[in-house]
């Protein structure tokens, strides 16, 4: 579909600058905050009035574009872009009784705000769109920017997502019972067999075209689905495993929610119980966009010589070369993503 | 920068559009719209469907029916947390894919594809939102699930058991232009064999209070082009069309093809267009491109027209830049008011009728051309030859798009 050439990821865990992996950072009160790095290339005038979703999103995608002179398009994935704002300018209308307001909130609210603000702050006037379809956002938009590679031949492709944690969504999702009601640790995060997750957020972004030379990974395919027929996902896991060979890495999305097991141990079932299984959101928490921190960590771990012992859930890795990666993650037991990325 | 030119060796199915469904103000079908294009019947209306400062005394696109009607009608009643914006979409979806005869069978083919598109969403409950995101000690509405852009999608998804690729899209107001443009990509990709495409969007306390702090609300009916006008009415639509490709449509009714898409980025302000519209331009030209069309192929234009200062002005300069004479145009949200996320399906759908109808409607309460461009847009009914139309949608974010359709 396309090769991966730059990568950059800001989230709980030190993934952005000096990269460790090894080393946890922990939830606070059931919140796995992104490590805010020092936003770069961004006027401070238009810092100041920034939300953190949108923040993140120009800091991690500016680190990509001061590497080249410019993309032909900027494809994003974000299940509600900047909520704080949102509800900041929501909270006015209530509080203010409908008065005269200010528009700073209400503008950046809409979730095509990222894709928006890179394009104005790089004068790109290429392509330029948001996904916003919740828990296969990163997923679409990776389609999307599959189909411009193809059609428009030697051209690069800015694709990513981002979320963010506000009072306001975990108040929302907290309420619909997708968080722990108990206080938990991150690093015991499957261990409690309980209902809900931790509420996780940050951005990944990547830069993508067909040229195969100096590429760190390729994307062999996405595919999505709504179901809640655990049968269903694991037919479509054993068809691209026919396809793509068995993976040498399965990275899930398990989130310690036992609702959503089922479709795990279903996908696991099928795979050679050799096969490495690995997890993440210990690392990044719940959000709807979650799977492009696991693309990121895919190239990652496709690029390095060592993998952390915390993320295996099984399996061993210590003699294997990693060269074919499936990723594997379910959103509230009904949209369900996969992608496979492997060395070019 | 890379020229992007399309890629000439790859052989793309062509898409052509064979079911249509709609409502808005100007009714809850695709031929009660008609009629109201055809009699140049504005249904503008004061706002008074829900609670509010602004109910009473404000100029609104308003659909007079009710929620609980609606979902009643649709026999969807007893379904918890399903927003104004889900019941239109589905409202709209239905009469789509009953036009376009597809059955339930089809319907959950792992080729048949949904893509949606909403600026609002669930937040039309601007109140019941208010309480469950400040609230954190009790419990939550009915509608916890349904605020964000995603959820009127995922309720066809799951009504309809709608079986392929589901996608949410929000570019601001252009966001269902850029739906029925990746459903197109899809087809013509061979990700899909069939995609139903649109969007929705519901009348919010959210939305008024928005466009309100920026001071581009009109409280006359809008004047779309006209020198003296005032701002935008907000209003409320959802519009789906099918679209199926070429191998799939034969002994179907096909209302049109859908030939050229193009999308840019202003990279001007958040909520401005530059005054040369450079986006508007750009996404006129790069639809122009994928049709292989020339500028002089275009018949009609619907043109995004919301009356505010700055989009009319711009949009004006950007035609004259690319069309030197402009061909007849005019702005439907003179009839509908600014429907935001549904603007771009429901005006796809009005320039198709135009295709399939060969004929204009008049542009509604215009007076006087802006002094720097002079522009005037069809001021009457008028049956004519089209071939090609095109239909403008631009949004926050810069986020501009146009799509052409062409008769088959």
């Amino acid at each position: 579909m396309f090769y991966i050439h730059h990568t950059a990821c800001i989230s709980p865990q030190q993934t952005f600058d000096n990269i460790n992996i090894e080393q946890l950072h922990d939830a606070v009160n059931n919140k796995l905050l992104a490590i805010e790095p020092a936003p770069q290339g961004i006027p401070p005038g238009i810092l100041r009035r920034m939300g953190r979703a949108i923040r993140m999103g120009l800091t991690s995608a500016m680190s990509i574009l001061q590497k080249i002179s410019a993309v032909d398009g900027i494809i994003i994935g974000t299940s509600k872009g900047g909520m704080e704002d949102c509800i900041k300018f929501l909270n006015q209308i209530m509080d203010y009784e409908e008065g005269m307001l200010t528009p700073a909130n209400f503008v950046q609210s809409t979730p095509n705000a990222t894709a928006g603000q890179l394009g104005l702050l790089t004068k790109n006037k290429c392509y330029n769109i948001t996904h916003v379809h919740r828990g296969l956002a990163f997923e679409n938009a990776v389609l999307d920017a599959a189909m411009q590679v193809k059609d428009h031949p030697g051209s690069n492709y800015l694709v990513g997502s981002v979320e963010e944690i506000s009072d306001y969504n975990y108040n929302i999702e907290w309420l619909g019972g997708w968080y722990k009601n108990e206080e938990v640790s991150n690093k015991n995060l499957y261990n409690y067999n309980s209902n809900g997750s931790i509420a996780g957020e940050g951005a990944a972004m990547f830069l993508v075209n067909d040229v195969v030379e100096n590429a760190i990974a390729k994307l062999n395919v996405v595919k999505l689905f709504h179901t809640r027929d655990e049968n269903l996902i694991k037919t479509e896991f054993l068809q691209l495993i026919e396809k793509f060979g068995e993976p040498d890495l399965f990275i899930i999305g398990e989130s310690g929610d036992i609702r959503d097991n089922k479709y795990y141990e279903a996908c696991e079932l099928v795979i050679d119980d050799q096969t490495p299984v690995a997890r993440y959101k210990h690392m990044a928490g719940e959000y709807p966009t979650s799977s492009a921190m696991a693309t990121w960590l895919a190239c990652h771990l496709l690029n390095s010589s060592s993998i952390p012992q915390h993320i295996l859930k099984r399996g061993n890795v210590a003699d294997k070369n990693i060269r074919n990666i499936f990723i594997y993650n379910t959103y509230k037991g009904k949209q369900h993503g996969f992608l496979v990325i492997s060395k070019k | 920068m890379h020229s992007i030119e399309p890629n000439k060796h790859l052989v793309l199915s062509r898409v052509f559009v064979t079911g249509m469904g709609i409502i808005s103000p100007l009714g809850d079908n695709v031929t009660s719209n008609r009629h109201a294009l055809v009699n140049g019947q504005e249904c503008i209306s004061i706002l008074s469907q829900f609670p509010s400062r602004f109910a009473g005394h404000l100029p609104c696109g308003e659909i007079k029916t009710s929620t609980e009607t609606l979902k009643q009608k649709l026999g969807i009643v007893s379904i918890p947390g399903v927003t104004r914006t889900s019941a239109l979409a589905m409202h709209a979806f239905k009469e789509a894919i009953d036009n376009a005869h597809l059955t339930d069978e089809q319907l959950q083919l792992s080729s048949t594809a949904l893509i949606g598109a909403s600026t609002v969403g669930g937040m039309c409950l601007t109140d019941e939102l208010y309480r469950d995101a400040n609230n954190h000690t009790g419990s939550g509405s009915e509608y916890v699930t349904s605020y964000d852009n995603a959820s009127a999608t995922l309720f066809l998804q799951s009504q309809y058991k709608v079986g392929g690729i589901i996608n949410t899209i929000n570019t601001a107001c252009s966001s269902s232009a850029n739906a029925i443009m990746y459903g197109a990509m899809l087809i013509k990709n061979g990700f899909a064999k069939r995609a139903i495409v649109g969007g929705a969007d519901s009348l919010a306390k959210f939305t008024i209070n928005g466009f309100n702090s920026l001071f581009i609300l009109s409280h006359d009916p809008c004047t779309p082009f006209d020198k003296g006008r005032k701002g935008l009415n907000l209003g409320e639509a959802a519009g789906f069309l099918v679209l199926e490709k070429e191998e799939d449509i034969a002994g179907k009714k096909v209302y049109a093809e859908l030939t050229g898409y193009g999308n840019s980025n202003d990279s001007y302000h958040a909520s401005s267009i530059s005054p040369d519209g450079d986006g508007p331009y750009l996404c006129m030209k790069r639809a122009l491109q994928t049709a292989k069309l020339d500028p002089k192929d275009i018949d009609l234009i619907n043109a995004h027209g919301t009356a505010t200062e700055n989009n009319d002005e711009t949009e004006s300069r950007a035609m004259i830049r690319l069309f030197e004479t402009p061909p007849p145009f005019l702005s439907t949200k003179s009839y509908t008011g600014h429907t935001l996320g549904a603007a771009g399906a429901i005006e796809a759908i009005f320039s198709i009728l135009k295709l399939e109808h060969q004929e204009i409607y008049p542009s509604l309460h215009f007076k006087e051309p802006i002094e720097s461009t002079g522009l005037i847009p069809q001021l009457k009914y008028k049956q004519m030859q089209v071939r090609h139309v095109m239909s403008n949608s631009f949004g926050f974010g810069g986020n501009c798009s146009t799509l052409i359709f062409s008769k088959s």
